[in-house]
């Protein structure tokens, strides 16, 4: 199996502060990948990293075998940032998206006041080629549309658009609600929609930071099933962060455990349930962080 | 040299007086973070409180002075309580706050020419209009007070801030207001010291604008060198405003002294912009990394 | 008073502010930027254009759009060094732009310098504006509903999460602040051949202020809105004109009013296709059936355990 994605010795200070520290993993193909830890061990700083929303400080992350992220060289500040322009160019976050990696977030960011529809077919904008200069073109005006041919593209992508944000929708169980406002939704539909949102690109690799926070143990369940299914439907690959620990070790097939932004474990869930540096740390504990996990949210280590 | 030297000190001089301006809208901007265009306003009323405190009151200098401080202060307390309060109870967006403080500025600008007009004042002669001489160099004896009384208004403010109990709970809403409120701290509270504080800069600096200048309703519009000096410096970052204004004024002087006056907006101006690109967050602002 | 050359007047003074308000709707209303350097593009269309028609024997129409490109140009240009700035950066470097553009201006004496350029011919005329204007929503109405609309309102909704679905922020941004470019600099082309004098004067920061209150009073995120907005606030001062210098001071209570009672606009996010829809519905009983529905969807709601507040 090919290696979708790679850290190596990935790094993060904020100020004196270091959020992650020597992280390193692979993420196989086809596999969920589980990242625990405790609140403010660096989970969501780690999807930051890679998703390019931060900067590295040291260490490298690569994607299908191309570097997607290195850490600057230079450093920051006023000169090197000049120097850095020539030295290698960061990527930006619709980059890592536009190869492949789409996220969700932990504290929900949809588009609020659009429609569950509207919120998909937002997202499905890369399937679409037409240009600015077409979009402000009447449509479907059949003399408008004889004169100039290329006016007919924007209306058969569109439908396609349209055609895709519906099967997304269907399959995420997310139909009967395409009219409502992203905002009103129940909360757990709201995760559900951040994941369609995600979808609606194309991924190879899904970033899922806590899907499962604020679900009753139902909708966690139906959760798992759902994730499982969309892994084998697209064929993506897929890391999450999540304090469910049943979802987790009954979901993920490798799991990788933070502590303090350090490696503490990896393995398989029957391996990291065994390992005693991580039962101490972690899973003796691990109840109450399920519990607590929906209102305390994660306290990165960043806000400090 | 002594045109340099010449110009330096003008420069000075109308640097602090930008600084007083920049700093109140630096002060709002670091706890509230919108900028508050109805600053403008403010100074323009501080420098007729200044001007009446003079005329009708028949006070002295430094009475008229404090007058005009107070009285500003609580101009822009009251738009606080009118114009912003509202906003912030409903957490608006930083947008409607903009908004809001352009309705208050064109409000406060046209208040004053209903009411008192819109011609041109001047104020009374205080100090006399020859100039000090040192050597090749003259200096109007107005830019010398205009420079003291800037430099000592921030002197104070700068130890409210730094020394007092108030001032640690500036500080700390600059950082987090939410976390500050958490923590026991009264930020409505902080918001008035706030709003009192950056208007009496604004009070002392209209009048002694009105009293370089003439006062006319439309003064308010030299605070848009101010909030220039601001982003020069860092917006929120009260070094930074001092120092983005003493360097535009220095900028002003010079290129109106050296290259021609009427081309000192502009440079000023293009100055502005390529600070930005080099530097997107002024001299001194703080990088922020969005939180995902 | 009311004779219909004052009314014609009017309308095309409402028609010129539509072609701006719509421009700057759709930055601030659609994508969520705000910008005080729009009487800077005004500026630039209108003195492009005269130039144009006055120098160049341009026909009207044509030199209207040259006008419009020209402004185009200089935002893109504006926008490379500016739309990577954040919040009131941008804002104030837009302030600082606009008045630039005014300053530059008053120093060029070959267009007449601060003493304005005169006997501009008199071309804007009621029909050509109404037809400008028809061209200009209808565009601007397909653009909304285009992916590229889409992307800028994702932009003003959720700036992180457009990144995340690979919107390239700052080309869309780039592309919102071209196309409002382009219709301030028509409207500014527009409104020089109409008053037929033009000074630098003309297109200080308080007509970008003027411009962006017609947006929010109309409604953010609405075309509806900003063609009423800028219908009523340019008729409205018309109406007012006996209150002389206090109108000017209610206009200003006025909008902090808005802001604290109605921040949304008179039409926030609503279109008058909406409203045709509605009232189908409603005439259909539809609306009935649907508001029943989520009544029986809410309480539904309530019994689901588990979903708890969200946290921001």
């Amino acid at each position: 199996m090919t290696d979708v994605l790679k850290l190596e010795q990935v790094t993060k200070r904020f100020g004196g502060l270091t959020a992650v520290g020597d992280v390193t993993f692979t993420i196989k193909e086809g596999e969920i990948f589980g990242l625990i830890g405790p609140n403010g061990a660096g989970k969501t700083t780690i999807f930051n990293l890679i998703t390019a929303v931060y900067t590295l400080t040291e260490g490298k992350i690569s994607f299908y075998g191309e570097q997607i992220a290195e850490a600057d060289p230079y450093g920051p500040g006023f000169v090197n940032g000049i120097k850095r322009r020539f030295a290698w160019k960061p990527l930006k976050p619709f980059q890592i998206a536009e190869k492949g990696i789409t996220r969700t977030f932990q504290n929900i960011r949809l588009f609020k006041k659009l429609t569950t529809f509207e919120n998909v077919l937002t997202a499905c904008h890369r399937s679409a080629n037409y240009s600015l200069f077409e979009s402000i073109l009447p449509r479907r005006i059949p003399i408008i549309n004889y004169v100039l041919p290329w006016s007919k593209t924007l209306w058969r992508e569109e439908t396609e658009l349209r055609k895709k944000t519906e099967e997304l929708l269907k399959l995420m169980g997310l139909w009967d609600y395409r009219d409502m406002v992203a905002a009103n939704l129940p909360y757990g539909l709201q995760r559900k929609l951040e994941i369609a949102r995600a979808l609606a690109l194309d991924p190879k690799l899904l970033l899922l930071d806590e899907p499962a926070a604020g679900m009753n143990p139902e909708e966690t369940l139906a959760l798992m099933d759902l994730i499982r299914r969309i892994r084998d439907d697209f064929g993506l690959t897929v890391l999450i962060i999540e304090h469910h620990m049943d979802l987790i070790m009954g979901l993920c097939d490798k799991i990788f455990v933070l502590n303090f932004g350090k490696a503490l474990a990896e393995g398989t869930p029957a391996q990291v349930q065994n390992n005693p540096k991580v039962v101490e740390a972690y899973l003796g504990s691990a109840e109450e962080e399920a519990k607590d996990g929906e209102e305390a949210g994660e306290g990165d280590a960043a806000d400090a | 040299m002594s045109v340099f030297l010449q110009q330096l000190i003008n420069g000075l001089s109308i640097g602090s007086i930008y600084a007083l301006m920049a700093v109140g809208y630096s002060l709002v901007y670091s706890i509230l973070n919108f900028s508050n265009f109805a600053h403008g306003g403010v100074i323009m009323l501080g420098a007729y409180f200044g001007l009446y405190a003079l005329n009708l009151l028949s006070l002295p200098f430094m009475g008229a002075l404090v007058v005009a401080a107070f009285a500003a202060g609580l101009v822009a307390v009251g738009l606080e309580k009118i114009a912003y309060s509202p906003l912030r109870k409903r957490n608006a967006p930083s947008l409607y706050f903009i908004i809001s403080a352009m309705g208050a500025s064109i409000f406060l600008e046209n208040f004053v020419v209903a009411t008192i007009g819109p011609t041109f004042k001047t104020y009374p002669e205080i100090f006399s209009t020859t100039p000090i001489t040192f050597g090749a160099i003259s200096v109007s004896r107005i830019d010398i007070l205009m420079f003291v009384i800037a430099a000592i208004s921030l002197a104070i403010l700068v130890f409210i801030i730094e020394k007092t109990k108030v001032g640690l709970a500036i500080r700390a809403c600059s950082y987090s207001a939410r976390g500050s409120n958490l923590m026991g701290v009264n930020v409505n509270r902080i918001i008035f010291v706030i709003f009192l504080l950056g208007g009496m800069l604004a009070g002392v600096a209209g009048m002694l604008f009105g009293m370089k200048y003439t006062v006319y309703p439309q003064i308010g519009v030299i605070t848009n060198k101010s909030f220039i000096a601001a982003v020069f410096g860092g917006l929120g970052s009260l070094p930074g405003a001092v120092v983005g204004s003493i360097l535009l004024g220095l900028i002003e002087t010079i290129s109106a002294g050296y290259i021609a006056s009427q081309y000192r907006d502009l440079i000023a101006f293009s100055l502005l912009i390529i600070v930005l690109v080099v530097k997107p967050s002024g001299l001194m602002g703080k990088i922020t990394e969005d939180k995902a | 008073m009311f004779s219909w050359f004052y009314i014609e007047g009017i309308l095309i003074l409402v028609g010129i502010n539509v072609m701006i308000v719509l421009g700057l709707s759709l930055l601030t209303g659609f994508t969520g930027l705000f910008s005080f350097g729009h009487a800077g593009f005004m500026a630039i269309g209108a003195y492009v254009a005269v130039t144009c028609t006055m120098q160049l024997d341009v026909p009207f129409y044509l030199a209207i759009l040259i006008g419009g490109i020209a402004a185009m140009i200089a935002s893109l240009f504006i926008g490379y060094f500016t739309l990577n700035l954040k919040g009131d950066y941008f804002c104030i470097a837009t302030l600082g732009f606009g008045e630039a553009i005014r300053l530059i201006l008053d120093n060029m004496t070959i267009v007449g310098g601060a003493r304005g350029l005169p006997g501009i011919p008199l071309d804007t005329t009621l029909v050509n504006v109404i037809v400008i204007d028809i061209i200009g929503i209808m565009a601007m109405a397909y653009l909304i509903k285009s992916r590229h609309g889409r992307n800028m309102i994702a932009i003003r909704e959720e700036e992180l999460a457009s990144q995340a679905i690979g919107i390239n922020v700052f080309r869309y941004k780039m592309e919102s602040l071209a196309i409002s470019a382009l219709y301030a600099g028509i409207g500014g082309a527009l409104w020089a051949h109409y008053v037929g004098f033009i000074q630098p004067l003309m297109f200080q920061l308080t007509k970008s202020t003027e411009m962006t209150i017609m947006v929010i009073f109309g409604g953010l995120g609405s075309i509806t809105g900003s063609v009423v907005g800028a219908f009523i606030l340019t008729f409205l001062p018309e109406l007012l004109r006996e209150l002389a210098n206090w109108r000017l001071v209610f206009y200003g209570a006025a909008v902090i009013a808005i802001m604290i009672a109605r921040p949304q606009g008179m039409l926030g996010g609503i279109e008058i296709t909406d409203m045709f829809r509605w009232i189908k519905r409603t005439v259909t009983g539809e609306n009935r059936r649907a508001k029943a529905a989520a009544e029986a969807d809410k309480e539904a709601k309530t019994e689901l355990p588990g979903e708890g507040g969200g946290e921001s």
